[in-house]
C-alpha cells in the first residue's frame, strides 16, 4: 500500500457514506415522535437519526431510502446501517434490509513534505486543476478509478472515492507525483 | 394558606388556583352545587399542592431561616406543648405546623424558626427531618447546638477534634455534655450550614472549652440513625472514648449514632497528625462525600421504614446532595445556572412544526399523541417479527435483522424515566455536531422535587 519508499503513509478514513433501503414506506412523523435521538426536518422531508455506538448519522426519507454517514470504516457503516434498520423495525415498520452500498469514502493522508502546488499542477496539466482564488488545494481527479485527490501545499491530502480500496490505490498513484513536486528544505 | 415566606412559585400557583376557582364559581352555582363544594375543592387543591410542594417552600424558607424540621409521630401530639416549650426558647417566632398525612400516621411538622438560639433540647422519640428530607430519629434526649456559620467552622470543629484527641487530659468533668454555648451562637448568616455540621458530626465546639467530652455526645445527638441495630455503634463509641476521655455520660453511650462517630473517628484518625492549618484547606468535599454516603444509606432505610412522605424527594435529593450542600454552604439557592443533562436531553425530541409549539417532554404525552395515529402505520411489532423470516428469501443479499443488530436498549427506558421535567415553549434550539443549545421561554420545571417557573431559560447540552 505504500509508495516505493520504505516509509508507511497513514491513510486515515474519516468518513464513510452508505445508502440502503428498507423496502417499505416510513412514516416520518411516527419516527420523529417515537424514536430516540431523532431530529425531524419536515422542510427537507427527512428525519435524522443519530446512533452512538458506531457514531453515525442517518437521513431517513419516507420512501424508505436511508443515507448513513459518519462511519469510520466500511464495516462500521454496515453495522450501523443494520442497527438503524433494527431500530426502525422496533418502531413497528416492516423493514427489510436491502441494497446496502457504500457510496463514498473520505480519507486524509499527510505527506512528510510540503508540496509546490503550481509545479504539481503544471506537471499534471489536464488531470490536476488549481484555482487558488477558489480553493487553496489542487484537485487531482483519477478518472479510471473515479477518485479525487485534493492536494494542499502543507503536504496533507484528502482522498475521496467509492470505496476504501480505491482510496488506497489513489494514494499510491499520486504519491510519486507529489514526491516530484515536493518543496525542498524541511519536512 | 399564604405563608409568610411564600416563594414566587407558590404565589403563582396560588394565584392560578384563585383564578380557576373564581371563574368556576358561577358555573358551579349554575349546576346547582353549593359553594361549599367549591371551597372544599379549593382546600383540597391547595392542600395537595402544599403537600407536594411544601418541602420546597419549607426548604426555600428554611434555608433562610432554619432548615430543621421536626416531625413528631402521632403519639406525640399531646406532648406538643412540652416539645414546643423546650424547643422554642425565645418564643418570638411562630412555629409553622403543617399537619401532613402520611401513610399511617399524622405527623406534625415543626420548623424551627429563624433566629432560634441554640442549643435546642429535643426530647426522646422525636423524628427530625432536615430540609433535604433526611430523617433522623432521636432516641434519647439530645441537645442540638448550632454551629457558627462559614467554612472556618469545619476547620474549627476539626480543630476541636484534633485538639480533643491530643489532649484528653484537660477535659474536665465540669464540662457537661449538654453544655449550652451561647457565645457560640452568632446569629447564623448561614443557618443552613449549621445543620450541615451537626449532620456531619461536627457540632460546634467553643474555642474556649475543651470539647471532646461534649463532642461525641453532641455528635451522636445530632445524628441519630433510624436503624440502630444495624450499625455497630458501641465499639466505635467506646473506642473513641478510650482515647479521649474516660468521663462519659452513660446516656451518650447509649446513643446509637454510629455514622457520626465513625465519621468522627475517621476524621480524627486521619487528621491526627495534620496541622490545624491544613484543616482549613481540607476539602469540604471529603467530609461531604463521606456524609453523603452515610446519608444515602440512611435515606434508604428512611424510605423503607418511615412512612414519611419524602419518598419522592429522597432519590433526587440524594443525587443532588452534593449540590445542596454547596448551595447551603454559600447560602444561595441557585435557581439558574447550567441545566442538568437529563433535562436537556429530553427536549430535543420535540417536533418543531409551529413556532409556538408546546414541547411536551413526557413520554406518556407522546404516547397519547401517537395513539391517535397508530393506525396509519398499519404495522405492529408482532407482525414485523413474523414477516422477518418470510421476507428473507426474496431480496438479494439480505440477512435477517435479529437481535445481534440491537442498539443499546438500556438507555431508552431510563431516558424518560426521570422525574425532572420541563414544560415550556422554545425560542430557538440549535445544534452543532453534538452540542445543543436551547433558548426556551415561559416554562415550568420540576427538578429535584421542586417546581421552578421561568420566563426565559437557556441551556446547553452535549449528546
Amino acid at each position: 500500500m505504500d509508495s516505493s519508499n520504505d516509509e508507511a503513509l497513514d491513510i486515515i478514513i474519516t468518513n464513510v457514506v452508505a445508502t440502503f433501503r428498507v423496502r417499505c414506506h416510513l412514516n416520518l412523523r411516527t419516527i420523529a415522535l417515537e424514536g430516540n435521538n431523532v431530529i425531524y426536518k419536515p422542510d427537507c422531508g427527512k428525519v435524522l437519526m443519530k446512533l452512538r455506538k458506531p457514531k453515525i448519522t442517518a437521513s431517513i426519507w419516507s420512501s424508505g431510502k436511508i443515507i448513513c454517514t459518519g462511519a469510520t470504516s466500511e464495516d462500521d457503516a454496515k453495522l450501523g446501517a443494520r442497527r438503524l434498520a433494527r431500530v426502525l423495525q422496533k418502531l413497528g415498520f416492516r423493514v427489510r434490509f436491502s441494497a446496502f452500498k457504500v457510496v463514498n469514502v473520505l480519507a486524509v493522508c499527510s505527506m512528510p513534505f510540503s508540496i509546490a502546488l503550481i509545479d504539481f499542477t503544471m506537471n499534471n496539466r489536464p488531470i490536476a486543476s488549481y484555482e487558488p482564488e477558489l480553493h487553496p488545494a489542487a484537485t487531482y481527479r483519477i478518472k479510471h478509478i473515479k477518485a479525487t485527490v485534493q492536494v494542499f501545499s502543507t503536504g496533507s491530502i484528502t482522498v475521496t472515492g467509492p470505496n476504501v480500496q480505491t482510496v488506497a490505490t489513489a494514494v499510491e498513484q499520486v504519491y510519486p507525483l507529489l514526491f516530484e513536486c515536493r518543496k525542498p528544505l524541511r519536512k | 394558606m399564604l405563608n409568610n415566606n411564600t416563594g414566587p412559585v407558590a404565589k403563582l400557583y396560588l394565584s392560578i388556583i384563585d383564578d380557576v376557582i373564581e371563574s368556576m364559581r358561577e358555573l358551579f352555582l349554575d349546576e346547582g352545587l353549593e359553594d361549599r363544594v367549591l371551597d372544599d375543592l379549593r382546600h383540597l387543591w391547595e392542600a395537595k399542592m402544599m403537600q407536594s410542594k411544601a418541602m420546597e417552600d419549607f426548604r426555600k424558607n428554611n434555608i433562610n431561616s432554619s432548615n430543621f424540621v421536626l416531625q413528631l409521630p402521632a403519639s406525640y401530639s399531646r406532648t406538643d406543648q412540652e416539645l414546643t416549650a423546650s424547643v422554642v426558647i425565645p418564643a418570638s417566632h411562630n412555629i409553622h405546623s403543617f399537619p401532613m398525612k402520611t401513610n399511617s400516621e399524622t405527623i406534625a411538622t415543626f420548623s424551627l424558626p429563624a433566629g432560634l438560639s441554640y442549643p435546642v433540647q429535643i426530647p426522646a422519640g422525636v423524628t427530625l427531618q432536615t430540609a433535604s428530607g433526611q430523617l433522623y430519629k432521636v432516641n434519647v434526649p439530645v441537645v442540638v447546638t448550632q454551629a457558627p456559620a462559614g467554612q472556618p467552622l469545619i476547620s474549627r470543629t476539626m480543630q476541636r477534634v484534633f485538639v480533643g484527641r491530643e489532649a484528653p487530659a484537660p477535659q474536665s468533668s465540669t464540662v457537661p455534655p449538654k453544655t449550652t454555648r451561647p457565645q457560640e451562637v452568632d446569629p447564623p448568616s448561614v443557618p443552613a450550614f449549621s445543620l450541615q455540621l451537626p449532620r456531619h458530626s461536627q457540632v460546634d465546639i467553643p474555642p474556649c472549652q475543651e470539647k471532646s467530652v461534649p463532642q461525641p455526645p453532641q455528635v451522636p445527638a445530632a445524628e441519630p440513625s433510624q436503624l440502630q441495630g444495624a450499625r455497630s455503634p458501641e465499639p466505635d463509641i467506646n473506642l473513641e472514648e478510650n482515647e479521649q476521655s474516660p468521663q462519659r455520660e452513660p446516656v451518650n453511650l447509649s446513643m446509637n449514632a454510629s455514622p457520626c462517630s465513625q465519621l468522627l473517628e475517621q476524621i480524627s484518625s486521619e487528621e491526627a497528625l495534620t496541622q490545624t492549618a491544613q484543616f482549613k484547606s481540607r476539602d469540604i468535599d471529603d467530609i461531604l462525600k463521606e456524609v453523603i454516603e452515610e446519608e444515602r444509606e440512611k435515606a434508604e432505610r428512611a424510605r423503607n421504614l418511615a412512612p414519611a412522605k419524602n419518598d419522592n424527594q429522597s432519590d433526587p435529593v440524594l443525587g443532588l446532595d452534593l449540590d445542596f450542600n454547596y448551595n447551603e454552604l454559600s447560602d444561595i439557592v441557585q435557581l439558574d445556572g447550567p441545566a442538568g443533562n437529563s433535562d436537556m436531553e429530553e427536549e430535543e425530541g420535540g417536533p418543531m412544526e409551529e413556532n409556538d409549539f408546546l414541547g411536551i417532554i413526557n413520554a406518556e404525552a407522546i404516547k397519547a399523541l401517537q395513539e391517535g395515529e397508530g393506525s396509519s402505520d398499519g404495522n405492529s411489532v408482532s407482525s414485523s417479527s413474523d414477516s422477518e423470516g418470510a421476507d428473507l428469501a426474496e431480496a438479494v443479499e439480505e440477512d435477517p435483522l435479529n437481535s445481534g443488530d440491537d442498539v443499546h436498549e438500556q438507555d431508552i427506558p431510563d431516558l424518560f424515566d426521570t422525574d425532572n421535567v420541563i414544560v415550556c415553549q422554545y425560542d430557538k434550539i440549535h445544534r452543532s455536531k453534538n452540542r445543543w443549545k436551547f433558548h426556551l421561554k415561559d416554562g415550568v420545571m420540576c427538578y429535584g422535587g421542586r417546581d421552578y417557573v421561568f420566563s426565559k431559560a437557556v441551556g446547553e447540552a452535549e449528546w
